[in-house]
């Protein structure tokens, strides 16, 4: 009994790792622009397909997740930089920005539809024995994700806090009229963050593959409600509070697969969104009153 | 706050609505075959799931009947009319599906046939095309058609519950005692389960554990576990290919890889591939599958491999993969079924030729056998009754409009070439009393 909540902590910490990576990545995003990007899951497809061609190539897995995360930065910064921002400037709205980039990534999923021509490919890397911790078994593979999103979320959280443009970035996100009165070019901030976005979308879907071991068309926009909602219940802009709510949903989901029945475990990570959202508003909405994009 | 509030649930709602409208399309056409002299062309409309998660069903279908509507069009045609391609998507939705099949009814002229409907939809979708009495050649395995009463619904399939008794028979005969079900959330894995289900019980096989996987998760760890604590000996399957490749890479990576025996649906070229990448090495072990037993090497297996061959160009990659494809070879014999129904009746008339259907292919005294569609053609001309043997096998409908043989156990070399393994009869999966299947 210890030994299937357990193992079922682990394999929800593994995850979280998925989640937590995408929604370091969409949170720091929303947080700053204010733009709730539904084009997201498809950049991380993009990113996924960029690795799996990579490795098909004979190029190893770890420089995978390095292109990967470049081909998330250059598509989010081509998104974000090339077309929103023309939007904003033309007085888009928040929810009418929401409707531009879900066109978008329908867009960036049917073309990946197109070239894929429908197929699932496989994506089998980094495999080897079980690792036996205790009455844990998890492979390195699961074990080299968790702490790749460990190691983003330390990395993130030292760049927001011990760096000028992280400084730079928290205070555009809690005011970006104040911040531009006070010197800081946050033209270059934005720029930054759909960079550093996108290459944690990348990276995510990179991940993503890695651990289901497939790819297709709809890889990422499938992920994408997990995404969304563990920025959304971890507070816009918050990367700890991003990881703390994938761990959150990502116990929860395997804690109920476990003993439940693992059908309904993916809707037993949603009701906690649904719950805290109920109980809780001031809680995931760290944003407030503030309505307005905030893209150049 | 409480604008705050509002404010968080109107992006939450907006983005959960956008998010699901991202599942739903309308229809597609696809152009097959061509029209030519003589009469008007007539339409044989594909309704199945053409894009999305389960365009397999698509693909599995154009494999089938494009290259019987080239077979026919290149004998003449029917009664002088060329046969044309109407695809029909469904999107394996109901939701979507519905609309669809109206607006083809509404439009469609000289509908003379309907291929498919597949599982997901068909519940739906039956009652409308029999009330617009047009005859379909169904693909779907649910146990409410076992004994329907639709005059002009004809399945040349087996039902689902005939598939699950016959993997039960083939894990009986295997000496497993230990069983693990594993089924995807999904309509059509969910619509097959309940055969294999029943079909253990009527032959007292324990099921140790019993797992429903939500389609295209990133993990199933905590399942894998599951399973593997209840310690099978084997694991009856089916699920979409993404969900089968994660699950069984994540069951092989612990450790806790057991023989696998799929339905008829994962003997198919995605499955096979996702699931082989997922096991490498190990999956021709494996891995078994249950299928409507192909038919020996008849004349009637070679007109279809020819004009698959012959019609590679209109058919989705891999062309090859639809020559043992058991769904392409169903869809080949319906086709040729209905378009020699149609002259035998001396009529293109769905009200007219449907009740000649069975007449063309059930076993009679004095009929001639025939192969083809030309060779049946030749032969009504010639005043002769004919019994069309199909490239799946003898065709025989019950009372039910319902017609189904053996089944055949077969491993994969890793393509979609089956290599056989044994067979389970139809006498054997009649003998076993099944219960409890809707």
């Amino acid at each position: 009994m210890l030994s299937t909540l357990l193992s079922a902590v682990a394999f929800g910490v593994v995850l979280a790792s998925i989640i937590a990576i995408a929604a370091m990545g969409f949170t720091i995003q929303f947080g700053l622009t204010n733009v709730l990007n539904l084009s997201y899951g498809g950049v991380m497809t993009i990113g996924g397909y960029v690795a799996y061609l990579a490795v098909a190539h004979g190029i190893s897995a770890w420089y995978g997740l390095v292109l990967g995360a470049a081909a998330g930065a250059v598509a989010t910064l081509v998104i974000g930089h090339g077309l929103l921002r023309r939007f904003a400037a033309r007085g888009t709205k928040v929810f009418e920005m929401m409707m531009v980039t879900l066109g978008l990534g329908l867009v960036i999923d049917y073309t990946l539809q197109a070239i894929s021509h429908n197929n699932i490919s496989q994506f089998t890397v980094l495999q080897s024995a079980p690792l036996h911790l205790g009455p844990v078994t998890l492979t390195p593979t699961q074990v080299i994700i968790t702490a790749v999103g460990l190691a983003i979320f330390i990395g993130l959280e030292a760049l927001l806090r011990l760096t000028r443009i992280g400084k730079a970035l928290r205070a555009m996100a809690s005011d970006p009229s104040l911040a531009r009165a006070c010197g800081i070019k946050t033209s270059r901030i934005v720029v930054f963050t759909w960079l550093l976005s996108g290459a944690l979308c990348g990276l995510a879907g990179v991940v993503y593959i890695i651990n289901a071991q497939s790819i297709g068309y709809t890889t990422g926009e499938l992920f994408l409600p997990l995404v969304i909602a563990a920025a959304i219940l971890g507070g816009a802009g918050s990367p700890s509070g991003a990881i703390l709510a994938a761990l959150l949903m990502g116990i929860v989901t395997q804690v109920f697969s476990a003993y439940g029945n693992a059908s309904y475990s993916t809707a037993a990570g949603f009701g906690i969104l649904v719950i805290v959202l109920l109980t809780r508003p001031s809680a995931v909405l760290s944003k407030g009153e503030n309505e307005e994009l905030a893209l150049s | 706050m409480k604008a705050a509030r509002l404010k968080t649930a109107a992006i939450v709602g907006a983005a959960a609505m956008a998010l699901g409208a991202c599942g739903s399309s309308g229809t597609a056409t696809n152009g097959g075959g061509s029209g030519g002299s003589g009469g008007a062309a007539l339409t044989v409309a594909g309704v199945i799931a053409i894009t999305g998660a389960s365009d397999f069903e698509g693909q599995n279908q154009a494999g089938g009947i494009l290259p019987a509507i080239y077979a026919i069009n290149q004998a003449g045609g029917v009664l002088g009319h060329k046969l044309v391609y109407k695809g029909v998507d469904t999107r394996a939705d109901p939701a979507d599906a519905l609309p669809a099949v109206q607006q083809m009814l509404a439009t469609t002229h000289n509908l003379v046939m309907v291929a498919g409907p597949g599982s997901n939809s068909a519940p739906t979708i039956v009652p409308v095309l029999n009330a617009a009495k047009v005859p379909m050649t169904a693909v779907a395995g649910e146990s409410a058609f076992d004994r329907t009463t639709d005059q002009y619904f004809w399945r040349l399939f087996p039902p689902d519950a005939a598939n699950g008794v016959a993997m039960a028979l083939w894990a009986k005969q295997k000496g497993y005692t230990r069983v693990a079900v594993v089924f995807g959330t999904d309509t059509g894995s969910q619509g097959d389960k309940p055969g294999v289900v029943a079909g253990l019980k009527a032959l007292n096989i324990p099921v140790v554990s019993d797992i429903n996987l939500t389609p295209d998760q990133p993990t199933y760890l905590s399942s894998v576990h599951r399973l593997m604590a209840a310690h099978p000996q084997v694991i009856m399957t089916e699920s979409d290919a993404a969900t089968a490749g994660t699950f069984f890479g994540e069951l092989k990576q612990l450790g806790g890889l057991v023989p696998i025996i799929g339905t008829e649906a994962t003997f198919t070229a995605p499955w096979i591939t996702a699931v082989k990448g997922a096991l490498g090495s190990s999956f021709q072990q494996a891995f078994t599958s249950l299928i409507t037993a192909p038919s020996s090497k008849t004349a009637a297996v070679t007109a279809f491999e020819q004009a698959v061959t012959a019609d590679k160009s209109q058919v989705p990659k891999p062309w090859q993969s639809y020559l043992n494809n058991p769904f392409s070879i169903t869809y080949w014999d319906g086709m040729v079924a209905v378009a020699l129904a149609m002259n035998a009746a001396h009529s293109t008339k769905p009200t007219v030729f449907n009740k000649y259907i069975p007449q063309v292919t059930n076993p009679g005294p004095g009929k001639v056998v025939v192969y083809t569609y030309a060779q049946g053609v030749k032969e009504l001309k010639a005043g002769k009754q004919i019994q069309y043997y199909g490239a799946s096998g003898l065709i025989d409908f019950n009372q039910y409009h319902n017609s189904f043989g053996n089944q055949e156990a077969v491993g994969s070399n890793g393509s979609s070439q089956p290599v056989k393994l044994g067979t389970v009869t139809a006498k054997q999966i009649e003998a076993v009393p099944v219960t409890g299947v809707q």
